[in-house]
């Protein structure tokens, strides 16, 4: 580390901050603070003001910059100083713009932010990356059916070397065998020839892809570009990334009963079907005839709380392919399908249309039961009539996918809790309603109704040997999908994506870009690690957690409670960081309740000097203050945003932006109070079960922080409401202003000043 | 290139909304040069006008703060807005791309400090509110616009105002000279994410979209419900600005529809379910019927669609609607018959939304691509691409979830076409 | 050319029939159930079934049901339906098919309608003289209903009679409107028919 700290204060004057603020005083608080160079320009971001910074640092005069001008989100091109410390303190958006002309508060604020910022220099460093050692470019790939042969493919095709993994004793997974496939380009009207095994051929021959069969994953250690994964054929391969495309398995067919299921030989499953159209000539198995009449009947088992509750994608454009090729086959085949919504979203509508012209009849209805003869009970929506279907020579159930995001063939796992990472309510259709908020005075609707569930049967893919558990993270009804819209490769193991239907239920098409996608994902990882950067969402960020063993209770808080299981524990249970895991949210530091746990540019130690370089107002000049941490991401950029709209808030709060609420100790909350801030505020974004924290946890963590934070109150007798978390997210810049004016109003009216203050 | 492989190891992305800024994010964190052109005067595209996604109901703002600031990190990653592809010449590997630039009037000294909005009086149509309101002659295309940097409108140049407004800014940033201008760039492949454009619903002639100001489209209805839009996230009816509470929302205007879109958009039945979602946050005495042909909330979201259903105060009509007419107090009705009880219906509505399809906005492409009938871009056939790839509903009508997945997929191919794969 | 008679629903003999001889159902096969053509008929309420169930029906072999249906007879030809139809189905003419097949097939049920009457009435007086004579038609027409539907019906409409015959668009003596050459209308009637029983015999021969 630079052995002496010279920081450079740089303040600009535009944008209205000279007309409202007495830059004098400003300049004043960088003496005070004893920065060595102060200089003030009047448009900072132009070319002479940024020269004005970089030939301080030309000069060597200055080593960390700190810039006195707008919002740190904003202008971040202009104030890039390669290798530079910089902090900003953001006077335009959140002082000037929010806050009245001329006004001694306003003024107080800036002041304050200076400091804030000056602190902030002194108390960190420019972030040194953690490379270390060797580094595999290698992707393993787990899964040689469709998915995992093209994300092999795909790989190898940018010019990474590949270890294909298959657990069956040849490539091509369950649907190998299947001649045709939903049609993937235009004119979008005949099922296409099944590109599988063209792609087995491609990947046999591809020097830089590793094929190994009838094998396994024993166990998964290291971390990204540094993972040791051991085969049960026992082998040991260094890979940098993984790929899971372990894919899916028809839903048991068994259940279906009422629907026909076993009372007759002639009642099959969709997937049963692909193996027949596969072997060529249908034959009835009860006497052998190829069928005339042939029902499929849709949401076989899905779409129902008994059986799978979700829409398996496919199912109508597949029954309305096998429909086709039984039409194909014969064309006096009468084909029926019975749906309660026909799903053929996109340019699949031309399949469904082609399949009508080519006579298959679409009926739609609820099915409510399939008899041994071949009955199929139903009510038919659109005549409005009760109607038996009889006379039908073979029933085709289409039953949906469930993911393998465990190996269904293994034992089964036996896990303590807190490893299980089961996100069961992840999806809970319930969470939305609670996060748009429905009318006062009515109720959200009901959810509907859910099977049970627990961690699927079976052993673990991967056998992670991670702290927190053998699998990658388990959402609701089994699948491993990334949570968020905008980020469908988010992961909470780093360097370890899956992709197609193991995510969702896609189709074949969808589930090829995804395997791309994935292997992107995969490629990307290896590229940053291996420079030491973070990933998504902090992307490019060198610094990482350094811990301070010394210190270390080894209460394994941080262990439990990294969001990405990055941390493991050693022989003497001390906490083992793996860096290339990290994601650097934070939420080791915040969870550490002894401050062993910091970033080269991030620390408890700043955030608590921030917050103490404030100047508190003693009790008679009745201006309270209060501490607002936010959250980067949703509740700083709202509070800009408000600025951008000149909205207003009270003058007695100073923001912090933090990286994520899961940063924030308690040690700082404490620290802040005992300094007399009437208030603390933390920021943060929608937690609870449909959370949308990107770093899964941040605002759930800091509540359940806060409710352990009461006792200490108590005992430094204050009040608890003195402590509270808000709820903002980003479109909130029309109402966050008003919920800061309340938060304080109740502190002056009903709370009262902080006895602390003074001492 | 038949021999010495690709030239030019610089991916071009074309359109900078969520498809196209996740795609040059993706290539650029692998390390390649990215060139990012986006035709309006800020990143973000449609996305940026949703109020929320569905099925988490959460604001597509957060995603996109994410992906600016991952941006401001890559340096390996150029952006440039109000450009558009004029003319591409080469093949994979080398391709020689005319780039054309509209005047943005403002350069880059602008500080977004806004003075010059305020001296003007002079007021355009609000292009981010699909002028549903107006704004100032110049100004921020919206609250997160990416850069933060103004825009004058070209209907004032030459005029007093725009004097005004030069003569407002303290910093040299406006240009009133500036002309439409081009340049080329030398790029080894190009991302087409042109995204989309709503269908246009004059052209819906029976459900006479002029008749009345409570016709709106799904896409004007996420403006009304956001917080910064043109009635402030009320949702009223548009004739007289009363509340809004008994609300239609009509499936496949245009879609599934031989005389318009023949496919399917597949995101309208799940966006509109999370519209009544958005009247009934405002109101609890609201009523919302949603129109439909078959709802298609595929996989997961599945889960919000029964969700929906659950709410007694949303109904679901299976029925495409034959048309709107307007009452004789004035209230646009929708008519047609209900499949299921096979009633003939004619119902009055606060405010009819009609969910219009997306249709490709790539019109003519300034070069030959595999497109299908609809104008969507399709992939070259086998693995051996011409190093151009489509991702985004300019490859289809997708989904935003479906959409990055195809961005970060073409991400790789474009690495692929640049790195010369065989 | 007579359809099959299914013996349990969905016995797609019959939607088979339908598309193979009725002309234009080709497409019938497309429709979507979407409802466009009944919500956007104007004599919908004159119905019993309406299109979009009609085309349900046929593919539900629902055979007598449909030839009885009223829904054939009061289709008037406004082609909202046609131009409408997402799936660019031609419904008027489907219905006008499946019309001109029942009428041919007798059903009583369709002879009954006053649709049958009036227009059967139409056709002999045009197809006889070439030309509509109102007093003719009318005669002819209200005696579907017998003597005493003659009376009670020429009374009922007494009041118009008198304004036509005022307005001169009725003349009172003068001998019934004819076209000259009604041997060669005949013998365009003869040829077209002739015409449409060879087209839907090579329809069923698998011409298509």
């Amino acid at each position: 580390m630079t052995a002496e700290k010279n920081i450079g204060v740089y303040l600009c004057s535009g944008c209205s901050i000279g007309e409202q603020l007495d830059m004098s005083t400003l300049e004043g608080v960088a003496g005070e603070m004893k920065a060595p160079v102060c200089k003030s320009h009047e448009v900072l971001c132009s070319r002479e003001g940024v020269k004005l910074i970089s030939d301080d640092i030309a000069s060597g005069d200055v080593n960390r910059v700190v810039i006195g001008a707008c919002s740190p989100r904003v202008m971040t091109d202009k104030f890039w100083f390669d290798g530079t410390h910089t902090v900003r303190a953001n006077l335009r958006e959140q002082v000037v713009w929010s806050h009245p002309a001329g006004d001694e508060d306003t003024q107080a604020i800036a002041d304050d932010y200076v400091r804030m910022a000056i602190t902030q220099a002194q108390k960190t460093d420019a972030a040194e990356p953690w490379i270390e050692g060797e580094y595999s470019e290698t992707i393993m790939v787990v899964g040689g059916g469709h998915v995992g042969l093209t994300a092999a493919r795909e790989a190898s095709r940018a010019g990474y070397p590949v270890v294909l993994v298959e657990k069956a004793g040849e490539l091509g997974g369950s649907t190998k065998d299947w001649k045709k496939v939903v049609p993937s380009r235009p004119p979008y009207r005949e099922p296409e020839d099944n590109p599988v095994s063209g792609l087995i051929a491609k990947v046999k021959g591809d020097d830089r892809i590793r094929v190994v069969t009838g094998t396994t994953v024993a166990e998964t250690s290291g971390m990204p570009g540094k993972f040791e994964v051991e085969l049960s054929n026992g082998s040991t391969e260094s890979v940098g990334a993984i790929v899971v495309a372990t894919g899916w398995r028809p839903y048991d067919a068994t259940k279906l009963g009422h629907l026909g299921y076993g009372a007759s030989p002639d009642v099959v499953t969709n997937f049963e079907m692909e193996g027949m159209l596969a072997s060529g000539g249908i034959k009835r198995k009860s006497d052998g005839n190829a069928p005339k009449t042939v029902a499929f009947v849709q949401c076989a088992g899905q779409r129902d709380p008994e059986h799978l509750p979700y829409c398996s994608s496919v199912c109508c454009a597949a029954s309305i392919k096998q429909a086709m090729q039984l039409i194909e086959a014969d064309p006096d085949v009468m084909c029926t399908i019975l749906y309660e919504e026909l799903r053929t979203p996109g340019v699949t509508e031309e399949f469904y249309r082609s399949a009508q012209e080519k006579g298959v009849v679409f009926i739609k209805g609820n099915v409510e039961s399939v008899d041994g003869s071949l009955k199929v009970t139903y009510h038919d929506d659109l005549i409005g009539d009760d109607v038996p279907l009889e006379g039908i020579d073979m029933v085709v159930l289409a039953t949906g996918m469930i993911p393998n995001s465990t190996n269904p063939d293994g034992e089964d796992m036996d896990l303590e809790e807190e490893k299980q990472i089961y996100i069961k309510d992840d999806i809970n259709p319930a969470a939305p309603f609670d996060v748009a908020g429905y009318a006062e005075g009515t109720e959200a609707p009901e959810a509907c109704a859910r099977p049970a569930e627990s961690i699927p049967g079976g052993s673990s893919i991967l056998n992670l040997r991670y702290r927190q558990g053998p699998n990658i993270p388990i959402l609701a009804d089994g699948f491993s999908d990334s949570h968020y819209i905008c980020f469908p490769y988010e992961t909470r193991r780093t360097g370890i994506y899956a992709c197609g239907p193991l995510r969702r239920p896609m189709d074949s098409e969808e589930a090829a870009k995804d395997a791309a996608g994935a292997a992107m994902k995969a490629i990307q990882v290896i590229h940053g690690v291996k420079a030491g950067r973070a990933v998504h969402p902090r992307s490019g960020d060198l610094s990482y957690p350094k811990f301070n063993l010394d210190i270390c209770t080894k209460c394994r808080r941080c262990t439990v409670e990294c969001p990405f299981g990055s941390i493991d524990e050693d022989e003497e249970t001390f906490p083992q960081m793996n860096p290339s895991r990290c994601r650097r949210c934070g939420t080791c530091m915040g969870a550490c309740p002894v401050r062993a746990i910091s970033f080269d540019n991030y620390s408890v130690e700043m955030l608590t000097s921030m917050a103490k370089a404030v100047e508190i107002p003693d009790e008679f000049d009745e201006k309270p203050r209060v501490l607002i941490l936010a959250c980067q991401n949703d509740a700083y950029p709202a509070l800009d945003m408000a600025g951008i709209h000149r909205h207003q808030w009270s003058a007695h709060v100073r923001a912090i932006p933090v990286r994520c609420l899961g940063s924030v100790s308690l040690l700082c909350i404490s620290d802040a109070l005992s300094v007399g801030y009437d208030g603390i505020v933390l920021m943060g974004c929608k937690s609870g079960d449909d959370y949308q924290c990107h770093f899964i946890k941040g605002s759930a963590l800091a509540k359940e922080r806060l409710s352990k934070i009461e006792e200490t109150l108590q005992s430094m007798m204050l009040e608890k409401e003195r402590v509270a978390s808000m709820e903002v997210s980003i479109a909130d810049s029309a109402a966050v202003g008003k919920m800061i004016d309340d938060f304080v109003a109740n502190i002056v009216d009903n709370i009262g000043f902080n006895p602390f203050k003074g001492f | 290139m038949s021999n010495g492989g690709p030239s030019s190891q610089t991916i071009l992305v074309v359109g900078g909304g969520i498809s196209g800024v996740s795609a040059a994010i993706e290539a650029a964190e692998a390390g390649q040069e990215v060139i990012l052109l986006e035709s309006t005067a800020t990143l973000g595209g449609r996305v940026a006008q949703l109020n929320r996604y569905f099925p988490k109901l959460c604001h597509p703002t957060c995603g996109l703060e994410i992906n600016y600031s991952r941006m401001k990190k890559a340096r390996n990653l150029k952006v440039y807005t109000l450009t558009t592809v004029e003319n591409v010449t080469g093949e994979r590997g080398n391709y020689t791309v005319t780039v054309k630039t509209q005047p943005r009037y403002v350069n880059a000294n602008c500080t977004a400090c806004g003075d010059c909005a305020q001296a003007t009086e002079a007021k355009v149509p609000n292009p981010f509110n699909y002028a549903m309101d107006e704004i100032s002659a110049a100004y921020l295309p919206h609250e997160m616009a990416f850069p933060m940097r103004y825009v004058v409108d070209g209907s004032v140049i030459g005029t007093p105002e725009a004097d005004k407004i030069k003569g407002a800014c303290k910093y040299d940033a406006v240009d009133l000279d500036e002309r439409e201008g081009s340049f080329d760039v030398t790029v080894g492949a190009i991302v087409w994410a042109t995204g989309w454009q709503p269908y246009d619903p004059a052209k819906l002639t029976s459900y006479r979209f002029d008749s009345s100001p409570d016709i709106i489209t799904n896409v004007e209805m996420e403006r009304m419900a956001s917080h910064d839009g043109p009635t402030g996230g009320k949702i009223v009816r548009l004739s007289d600005g009363a509340e809004a509470k008994k609300v239609a929302l009509v499936q496949c205007a245009g879609s599934r529809d031989h005389n318009h879109l023949p496919y399917c958009s597949r995101v309208c039945c799940l966006a509109s379910m999370k519209h009544a979602a958005y009247v009934r946050e405002r109101y609890a005495d609201a009523n919302v019927d949603i129109y439909y042909i078959d709802i298609r909330a595929h996989d997961k979201l599945d889960t919000f669609y029964q969700r929906i259903k659950n709410d007694p105060q949303v109904n679901f009509v299976k029925s495409k609607p034959a048309s709107i007419v307007v009452n004789d107090e004035g209230r646009p009705c929708v008519k047609g018959e209900n499949t299921l009880t096979r009633e003939l219906y004619e119902e009055p509505y606060d405010l009819i939304v009609l969910a219009t399809g997306m249709e490709p906005a790539v019109g003519a492409p300034p070069v030959s691509l595999t497109q299908d009938d609809y104008g969507f871009i399709v992939p070259d056939e086998g693995e051996e691409d011409s190093g151009m790839i489509s991702c985004g509903v300019a490859s289809g009508p997708l989904d935003v979830s479906m959409s990055v997945q195809s961005a970060t997929a073409a991400a790789l191919k474009a690495i692929q076409a640049v790195k010369g794969a065989a | 050319m007579n359809a099959p008679t299914p013996t349990r629903k969905y016995d797609l003999g019959f939607a088979r029939w339908v598309r193979d001889n009725i002309d234009h159902a080709e497409r019938m096969n497309m429709c979507m159930q979407c409802g466009v053509c009944s919500g956007s008929c104007p004599l919908r309420n004159e119905m019993d079934n309406g299109p979009r169930k009609t085309f349900m029906m046929v593919r539900a072999g629902m055979k007598e049901e449909v030839l009885k249906s009223s829904t054939l007879w009061n289709c008037v030809s406004c082609y909202s339906c046609v131009v409408r139809c997402p799936r660019e189905v031609p419904v008027k003419y489907i219905l006008h098919g499946l019309l001109t097949y029942a009428i041919e097939q007798g059903y009583q049920e369709a002879q009954d309608t006053d649709n049958y009457k009036f227009a059967s009435a139409f056709w002999n007086v045009a197809a006889g003289s070439g030309r509509v004579d109102e007093r003719v038609f009318t005669a002819k027409f209200y005696l579907k209903y017998g003597i005493g539907g003659l009376i009670s019906k020429g009374m009922a409409n007494q009041k118009i009679a008198m304004g036509m015959i005022k307005s001169g668009r009725m003349p009172l003596f003068a001998a019934p409107h004819k076209i000259k050459g009604k041997g060669d209308l005949k013998k365009i009637l003869a040829k077209a028919a002739e015409i449409e029983k060879t087209k839907h015999a090579s329809l069923r021969d698998g011409e298509r």
